[in-house]
């Protein structure tokens, strides 16, 4: 009996994982789509629509694989270890199921050490070309990634010290059972640091501009300038999938209703409401970006040690503080 | 009762009021002096009531025992002197008469919350009027409105309400110790109180309590680190101020010190708070000693010697034993003479010369006698030189200190006020002695003519010194008062 | 007021207590600083109203109100009469630059926790449990004075220290008796004032309020 009933959760859970990876992978760029179009609205045009870069990455897909002189497999490999991390992330943490089969990975070191494995795959390619754009892509990939991998650790970490586990799905399994945990003093100051990071990891605006060349300005574009053609198409893909990814998971971690335990049933709900939250998260980051200016070089580190700052204050908080 | 508690904090407030209400003119000007000698002998008075017993008035609020009478006695004694001089001060520099009414106002409450400090049965009291002390003088500190004169002011108000503010927070953590060990709500923060109940309260509270009262009464009472605001601010307060602040605002402050070292030594031992105090005064007597030995201003040099003073003392209170706590006290009283003469001299000096330069000072003797010899016998006071006070104060902290096996300590501080007296007395006798200049800067002033002081200002500086003369020569009834003040301190 | 409420209520004041502190050292802007300080007097005067209505004490709420009065109201209003009297409106150049000061305020707040822990051994309450987080404030408002140059930034440092200290006294013992709790904020609403005069003068005599310029008086 017990043992059936373990196999038909693993089963829902199984259903789950592959059902949360296919919504990341088909639904991310239609959230870069989404966020492109709010911006293009907002700022009088009539934009390209939501399905756009889908149509981009189907013509990117269709040229040819060309890749610089002097480059080594680092650079071939770069992009499918950035897309492949991205996978790997999509399926283990709660996006819409909380009983996925991998769940023992959902470890937030683990997460952590996965999403940094694609940052550094990229600058090492970056790194590769050998030409000016790309080092300094690189270096400042790097600069901006010393202080941004710390602070997901740490206000993460700030979230399961009431919990008492690093598993996310623990965390988000726990604030759903009491949901006033999400107004305390720890968990407000770990999701503003988180929101801040997870901004500058995915190279938006104020820190990155991800529509601009300007060389003056750019960090994540820098390093992928070489690509082309399929390898463009996959980098294009992944960079989407990470930004679903960290915006599904400070969704889920503050506001994790809507997420299916381990019943199949609840699964269609959980994954709309999931698109739904990501969906009204990029919407209003992308609206946020019309009315920001981007951070000069210099100030950028400000900003990510402020929100490292908060994150500690968080760990700090969630030790002095008595939970009631 | 009440009314003999109250009297030497109405008596200086009452004359603030009557500044502020009819301004500084011939009717007020000697009302401060009148006020200060009310004081001293409302002090006199409660002295004699109190030596035996405390006495408590205003629902509790004032008590005073023997140390309390005896602060009082040195705050009149003080304050009797710089009063004095205060109009002469203010018609010699031409003050303004909105300027002089503030000053009028300014000095008399500051002598007002100094009475409150040692009355005040409490320590939140204690520090209320303390805090409000730098309020009072920041504006007489920045007097002349000059840039160094702001400058001054602004440091003075910085560094003491911070470094007080530590001191505040010491009292929050004794009052959340003192609620723990079933003190009453009412008395939380009296000291005999927390004296009582002392062996109750929390040991490590109270130690971060005692060494965050220390520090921050330390500031204020010039004790290094906290001490960089004392030179900047006694050396551009007009000179009657900087008497009353080198002479006794510090050494109010330091018995702030001593009240939480009794019950520091009561609930945490001895250890602790010596540790503290003799760091505390080690260091202030070595940077005394380093920046005496380079200066070029008087007044400034009269402030290092203050810090050097202050040291002395928290050593001697480190040491602790009956013998080095009677010569604390008695140092305090003769440091305050002392050195108020030292700073009233130093006024007519810098109306003489023209700044406070020491090069621009030579041959004062011949050319004024009376301010030459009240500023010369005033540094011999501070050297430690018999017959005044001083002397045997000091002589008593060293053999207290190589009696009670901590000669380590009082052998550094001796090297090191070595070093003071051979820096203060080398400068001093190159003002004082000598050949008048026939310096170009010194020419408008008629090098020939004497220099005539009104008589009120001669009166101060002779009274002071006289003062100072008197206890290092017999200490006479103020013996009795001592050793009941020593006994309130614990020392047996 | 049931106990999960009234704990959860004390720790979001102190969060937004700490929180507006550490903003302090983040923003350059001195109106951005002064509009900080006077929601951590928001703060502050919460916190102190949950601990009364909590303990029953009308004096406290009372108390609560005139903080909350003062601190949020009149200082900032002191100080931005200060700053519309002049001056640059930015703090242009700290001694520590900003992501280090941030980073050093994380490391005081780990002291804060290290220094407070026989507080905390003494009466491990839900209300003395946050007082690390009230020193925390006080290590900011110094290390805010030491660091910047401006006149108006060491004045909201100092109001921070004193911010920190009553949120400690009414953390630990909900307030130390009223005539000094009194007597403290007459105190500190003078030293406002009197530092608000100097500043003026300062501007006259220097024509700045750069404490830079403050180096005429030196051995």
């Amino acid at each position: 009996m017990s043992a059936a009933v373990s196999a038909a959760v693993s089963a829902a859970g199984a259903v789950g994982a592959a059902a949360q990876v296919v919504l990341v992978a088909a639904g991310a760029p239609v959230l870069v789509g989404l966020m492109r179009q709010v911006r293009a609205r907002l700022e009088g045009r009539a934009g390209a629509g939501f399905l756009q870069p889908w149509r981009d990455l189907r013509k990117l897909v269709r040229k040819e694989a060309i890749t610089p002189d002097g480059t080594g497999p680092i650079f071939r490999t770069a992009p499918l270890v950035l897309a492949g991390t991205a996978l790997v992330i999509a399926a283990v943490i709660p996006v819409a199921t909380t009983a996925s089969p991998l769940d023992g990975a959902a470890d937030l070191f683990a997460v952590a050490a996965l999403l940094a494995l694609g940052t550094v795959a990229l600058a090492l390619a970056g790194l590769d070309t050998g030409t000016a754009f790309g080092g300094m892509g690189a270096s400042r990939e790097m600069t901006v990634m010393a202080l941004v991998e710390p602070t997901i650790l740490v206000s993460i970490f700030a979230l399961s010290v009431p919990v008492g586990s690093t598993n996310l799905g623990a965390i988000v399994t726990s604030t759903l059972h009491e949901p006033q945990r999400v107004a305390s003093p720890a968990s407000v100051l770990a999701a503003v640091a988180l929101a801040v990071v997870a901004i500058a990891e995915t190279g938006r605006i104020p820190v990155d501009n991800p529509s601009t060349h300007l060389e003056l300005t750019m960090i994540h574009e820098a390093m992928v300038l070489e690509y082309a053609g399929p390898d463009l198409a996959l980098v294009e893909w992944a960079s989407a999938m990470r930004l679903t990814i960290l915006l599904g998971l400070v969704a889920n971690l503050f506001a994790p209703w809507g997420i299916a335990g381990a019943s199949p049933a609840m699964l269609p709900v959980a994954l709309i409401a999931f698109a739904a939250k990501v969906a009204v998260l990029g919407g209003a980051l992308a609206a946020g970006e019309v009315f920001m200016a981007k951070l000069r070089m210099f100030r950028v580190p400000e900003l990510l040690a402020g929100s490292f700052v908060l994150a500690l204050l968080a760990v700090a908080a969630s030790y002095f503080l008595v939970a009631p | 009762m009440t009314l003999l508690l109250t009297a030497p904090i109405a008596a200086p407030a009452l004359a603030a009021g009557a500044y502020a209400a009819f301004g500084w003119r011939r009717g007020t000007a000697w009302l401060g002096a009148v006020a200060a000698v009310a004081l001293l002998a409302a002090a006199i008075a409660l002295a004699v009531h109190a030596v035996d017993a405390p006495r408590t008035g205003l629902g509790g609020l004032l008590r005073a025992d023997a140390l309390s009478a005896f602060m009082l006695i040195v705050i009149g004694a003080v304050a009797v002197p710089a009063t004095l001089a205060g109009p002469g001060h203010l018609a010699a520099e031409r003050t303004a008469a909105r300027d002089a009414r503030r000053y009028g106002v300014l000095t008399q409450g500051f002598v007002a919350a100094m009475a409150l400090a040692v009355l005040a049965a409490s320590l939140g009291v204690l520090w209320v009027a303390i805090e409000a002390t730098t309020i009072l003088t920041a504006f007489l500190v920045g007097h002349r409105r000059t840039r160094n004169a702001t400058e001054a002011a602004w440091k003075y108000v910085v560094i003491c309400s911070t470094g007080i503010a530590l001191a505040f927070l010491g009292i929050v953590l004794l009052h959340f110790a003192a609620r723990h060990a079933h003190v009453p709500s009412s008395g939380s923060l009296d000291w005999t109180q927390l004296t009582a109940r002392a062996a109750q309260l929390d040991a490590g509270v109270t130690r971060i309590a005692v060494a965050l009262l220390i520090l921050g009464f330390g500031a204020k009472a010039g004790l290094a680190p906290l001490h960089a605001w004392l030179p900047d601010a006694h050396g551009q307060a007009p000179a009657p101020v900087s008497a009353l602040m080198s002479g006794v605002l510090l050494s109010v402050a330091f018995y702030a010190v001593l009240r939480v070292k009794v019950i520091a030594d009561a609930a945490l031992g001895a250890g602790p708070a010596r540790t503290l105090l003799l760091t505390a005064g080690l260091a202030s007597l070595a940077v005394a000693a380093a920046l005496l030995l380079a200066q070029r201003d008087y007044k400034r040099m009269l402030a290092y010697s203050s810090i050097e003073h202050m040291g002395l003392l928290a050593v001697g209170a480190a040491i602790g034993t009956r013998l080095a706590v009677l010569a604390v006290l008695l140092h305090i009283l003769g440091h305050g003479l002392a050195k108020s003469v030292a700073f009233l001299a130093s006024g007519h000096i810098g109306r003489i010369s023209g700044g406070s330069r020491i090069d621009a000072v030579r041959g004062l003797a011949a050319r004024a006698p009376l301010v030459a010899g009240g500023f010369g016998a005033a540094v011999l006071a501070l050297l430690g030189f018999p017959p005044f006070g001083p002397f045997a104060s000091e002589l008593g902290i060293f053999r207290a200190g190589f009696a009670a096996g901590l000669g380590w300590a009082a052998g550094i501080a001796l090297v090191l006020l070595l070093l003071v007296m051979g820096a203060l007395a080398a400068r001093t006798g190159r003002m004082l002695l000598g050949a008048p200049p026939d310096a170009p800067g010194a020419a408008k002033l008629p090098a020939a003519l004497p220099v005539r002081l009104p008589r009120a200002d001669a009166a101060a500086l002779v009274l002071g010194l006289l003062g100072c003369a008197a206890i290092g020569i017999g200490l006479g009834p103020l013996r009795t008062l001592l050793d009941h003040a020593a006994t309130v301190l614990g020392a047996h | 007021m049931n106990h999960v409420l009234y704990v959860r209520l004390l720790d979001l004041a102190c969060g937004a207590f700490l929180l507006a502190g550490v903003l302090v050292l983040w923003r350059r802007d001195l109106a951005a600083i002064v509009r900080l300080f006077a929601a951590q007097g928001v703060a502050l005067g919460c916190l102190v109203a949950v601990l009364g209505v909590d303990a029953g004490d009308p004096e406290v709420v009372g108390l609560a109100v005139g903080i909350g009065l003062l601190r949020a109201v009149a200082l900032p209003w002191l100080l931005r009469r200060a700053m519309t009297a002049g001056g640059a409106g930015r703090e242009t150049d700290p001694r520590v630059n900003v992501a280090a000061s941030l980073m050093v305020a994380a490391l005081l707040a780990l002291l804060a926790y290290a220094v407070t822990r026989p507080v905390v051994a003494l009466d491990p309450a839900p209300a003395v449990r946050a007082v690390p987080v009230a020193l925390t404030v006080v290590l900011i408002g110094f290390f805010v004075l030491v660091t910047r140059r401006r006149a108006l930034s060491q004045v909201v440092g100092f109001l921070l220290v004193d911010n920190g200290i009553t949120a400690v006294a009414f953390l630990t013992t909900s307030g130390v008796p009223l005539i000094v709790e009194l007597g403290v904020s007459l105190d500190v609403l003078l030293a406002v004032l009197v530092l608000q005069v100097l500043t003026a003068r300062m501007r006259a005599a220097f024509g700045d309020t750069d404490l830079d310029d403050l180096r005429e008086l030196r051995d």
